[in-house]
């Protein structure tokens, strides 16, 4: 066989068969399984119950009641029941369950404090040390809150005084339940019943419906928008497992010192090729199973119709090159160090590149064809990530923009493997004092 | 006879500092060569040339009639002085591959593998992995990966380094057993006698440059016609006899390696066969002889004990 061909059928198989690739490989899906199942549990079961008084100083005399129905225990239940079904008719179980967890109602009972109506009396209420239960609230409802005062352009509203931090949804709650009584009570005063006004101020937006030569289809926007996002990121998913696995091997080779071995048999650039052709099989098999777990998962929900399929067929050619940009760099970070620890210093410029582009992928998501986008979708080692999150876009790029921007990737990629080279026939030898980049720059120019 | 390695005027530097200086060398086929040297003399550096590993600044060098190690590398069996196994890997796997990459059919490298291990005595180790190895072990498969596709060239870095007794011996047998079907070897070592048990010659290397290139066949009748070695029957017996030979200048006693005995240094202007002569009929001896010059010696004469000792410095 083929030396290039046995070495890198060796990469493969070693990377593939350890336990730790095989763990990785499943645990980025595994965690997300995790979130959606187990997080709204945890959620659940973590946050304890909020009890204690509140204070409520209503001068006009008309909102103190309302304001303590709505916050009797059992009505802020039957709310947060209320926003559960309507997060679930909008997204789906999981973060409708998440939504019931944070929403938890606190238990809390409205006391009066000593004298009625002083705002500033109840205030030292609040910061006194309780004697039985805890002391949470204080809420100054303003005199103009109902009624306007003449010439008014608007009402008045409602102050919130707070013994300590409380958790998010205690504090919502106090303000989604003072904005609903004092809304009742304005209504009630020019005589409108809220079920009344409810259904006049409620329009359903629907979900967009595409229309096609092949017929109409449900769009979908959670899945347009995440299109984009999600393409990249398999992309940097798969660069990332192979690019890693073909560092560490070179250093494994480079301080078990069977690179001396190795070279005795094989020169330099093949033991190089093989390397990197091993470790883009490891990639592309990554690769290959996020694809299949996606697709699995859009037939599953009947969404498959919404992906285009040359999009998959772009994704593989994009991984191609864009494994070889940073796999070469990657590749030569580990010929040039001799141990894992010295790798850091250049790791992170790398990691830099490959990063960015990852976190630039929302705005090309929200303005696919801004100059900013169409620029980027050029510049390599961007490039193909930009181009990909474009081409996901519901207005995808023209042919000549991805075909062009594939084209200036070979030649980065031609490029950087060229450098790689060299640092590699240079690096493979070299033990001590970890080079830095001017140094490789040097190597590259020397070979 | 055609040449395995022929090296004219090879110069290499790192950084300004000529670790190879203008090397000759020339190794017949079928002959064992011994590179000697304080380390740090520029052998593994030769060694790396030779193999191609690294590149001359300048000079030329042909290898097994090629332009270069590389277009040879099939033939080539290389020991590294830095030996390095892949330590997840199963030592059956390991060999296998190194001699995949050396254009060995996996059966036959099966084969090969399995009966080599053996004569090593390595027993059971083929489906153990590297790491699970002791260090004797490991050198000793790494020695069978580097003989397995029968090598033309053999080059040995410091093949004994670290070993015990045994397995000293037991990879002395097979460097012998190798040059018998018919192996050139190269071997290098700071060990002067090793280089002296299994060589034909000898080339020794200080500063990058060589100092000497001799057979050690003309080394072992160098010998030193001013030191005279016994050993009397009896080491308590009284020595007195031989201390009052009006030749010999100084006596004491030899602890230099070659047994029990003593030394005596004659002075400069006596007949040294009768000197002999006379030691022999002073006492009752097992052993009489004049004192044979060691490598050592050659080399620290050769280079002045204050060049090495400069150098040694230097490189510590």
């Amino acid at each position: 066989m083929n030396r290039i061909a046995l070495v890198a059928r060796r990469e493969f198989l070693t990377t593939v068969s350890r336990k730790a690739f095989l763990f990785s490989i499943f645990l980025m899906p595994l965690l997300m399984a995790v979130m959606a199942v187990l997080l709204p549990r945890l959620l659940n079961s973590r946050s304890p119950e909020v009890s204690g008084e509140i204070v409520i100083v209503d001068p006009t005399q008309q909102v103190r009641e309302p304001l303590a129905q709505i916050l009797r225990p059992e009505a802020l239940a039957a709310q947060a029941e209320e926003t559960r079904r309507m997060a679930q008719e909008a997204a789906n179980a999981a973060i409708a369950n998440a939504a019931a967890a944070v929403l938890r109602p606190p238990q809390l009972r409205v006391v009066e404090a000593p004298p009625p109506g002083d705002v500033e009396a109840a205030k030292r209420w609040l910061s006194e040390p309780a004697q039985s239960a805890r002391r949470i609230a204080v809420i100054a409802i303003a005199p103009d809150a109902v009624e306007r005062q003449s010439g008014a352009a608007g009402f008045g509203g409602y102050e919130l005084f707070l013994r300590s931090n409380l958790d998010n949804g205690t504090e919502n709650a106090l303000h989604n339940s003072t904005r609903q009584a004092l809304l009742r009570t304005r209504l009630a005063v020019y005589g409108i019943a809220p079920q009344d006004i409810a259904p006049t101020l409620t329009v359903v937006r629907p979900d967009a419906v595409l229309v096609g030569r092949d017929g109409e289809q449900a769009g979908n926007r959670v899945f347009n928008t995440m299109l984009p996002v999600i393409m990249g990121f398999l992309l940097f998913m798969s660069v990332m497992m192979g690019g890693q696995a073909l560092m560490t091997s070179t250093i494994e080779e480079k301080s078990s010192r069977v690179v001396e071995v190795l070279l005795s048999a094989v020169s330099p650039l093949e033991l190089m090729w093989g390397k990197l052709l091993g470790q883009l099989g490891v990639g592309l098999m990554v690769l290959s199973i996020y694809l299949a777990l996606g697709v699995f998962w859009l037939l599953q929900f009947a969404l498959f119709g919404l992906l285009d399929p040359t999009l998959i067929l772009w994704l593989l050619v994009f991984f191609i090159v864009t494994y070889l940009v940073y796999g070469s760099l990657l590749l030569s970070v580990g010929a040039a160090v001799s141990q894992i620890s010295d790798a850091q210093a250049l790791l992170a410029p790398v990691m830099v590149l490959l990063v960015l582009p990852m976190m630039l992928l929302q705005f090309i998501g929200i303005a696919p064809n801004s100059t900013f986008s169409v620029a980027l979708s050029f510049i390599p080692p961007a490039n193909t990530f930009v181009m990909l999150a474009r081409m996901a876009s519901s207005t995808p790029p023209p042919l000549w923009q991805p075909l062009l921007s594939l084209g200036i990737s070979v030649l980065a990629a031609a490029g950087v493997v060229w450098f790689a080279a060299k640092v590699f026939r240079i690096g493979l030898l070299m033990t001590g004092k970890p080079p830095n980049f001017a140094t490789l720059l040097r190597w590259a120019r020397m070979a | 006879m055609e040449q395995a390695v022929c090296a004219r005027q090879l110069v290499k530097s790192f950084n300004g500092n000529k670790a190879v200086d203008q090397l000759d060398l020339e190794i017949p086929r079928g002959a064992a060569w011994g590179f000697i040297g304080p380390s740090g003399a520029g052998k593994t550096t030769t060694i790396r040339l030779i193999m191609s590993i690294l590149f001359p600044d300048s000079g030329a060098l042909q290898v097994l009639g090629c332009a270069s190690a590389f277009a040879a590398r099939q033939r080539i069996g290389y020991l590294p002085e830095e030996r390095g196994v892949y330590r997840k890997m199963r030592v059956d796997e390991f060999l296998l591959y190194l001699a995949q990459l050396r254009g060995v059919a996996e059966p036959l490298a099966r084969q090969r593998a399995g009966k080599l291990l053996a004569q090593l005595g390595l027993v059971d180790v083929e489906r153990k992995r590297c790491e699970d190895l002791s260090k004797g072990m490991l050198q000793r498969v790494q020695f069978v990966g580097a003989i397995l596709h029968e090598p033309e060239l053999l080059i040995l870095d410091e093949p004994f380094s670290g070993l015990d007794p045994i397995s000293v011996r037991t990879l002395k047998d097979m460097i012998r057993a190798e040059r018998q079907r018919g192996a050139t070897i190269l071997f290098s070592t700071h060990v002067m006698a090793q280089a002296e048990e299994l060589c034909d010659q000898v080339v020794m290397i200080h500063k990058g440059r060589k100092v000497l290139d001799e057979s050690t066949q003309r080394l072992r009748r160098q010998f030193d016609q001013r030191r005279i070695l016994f050993e009397p029957l009896d080491m308590q017996a009284d020595v007195a006899p031989v201390r009052a030979l009006p030749c010999v200048a100084a006596l004491q006693i030899n602890d230099n390696g070659y047994g029990n005995g003593y030394e005596a240094r004659l002075r400069e202007d006596c007949d040294a066969q009768a000197a002999l002569q006379a030691i022999g009929a002073a006492l009752p001896l097992v052993r009489l002889e004049f004192a044979r010059r060691r490598l050592e010696d050659i080399f620290i004469n050769l280079v002045g004990e204050d060049s090495l000792r400069e150098h040694l410095q230097g490189a510590a």
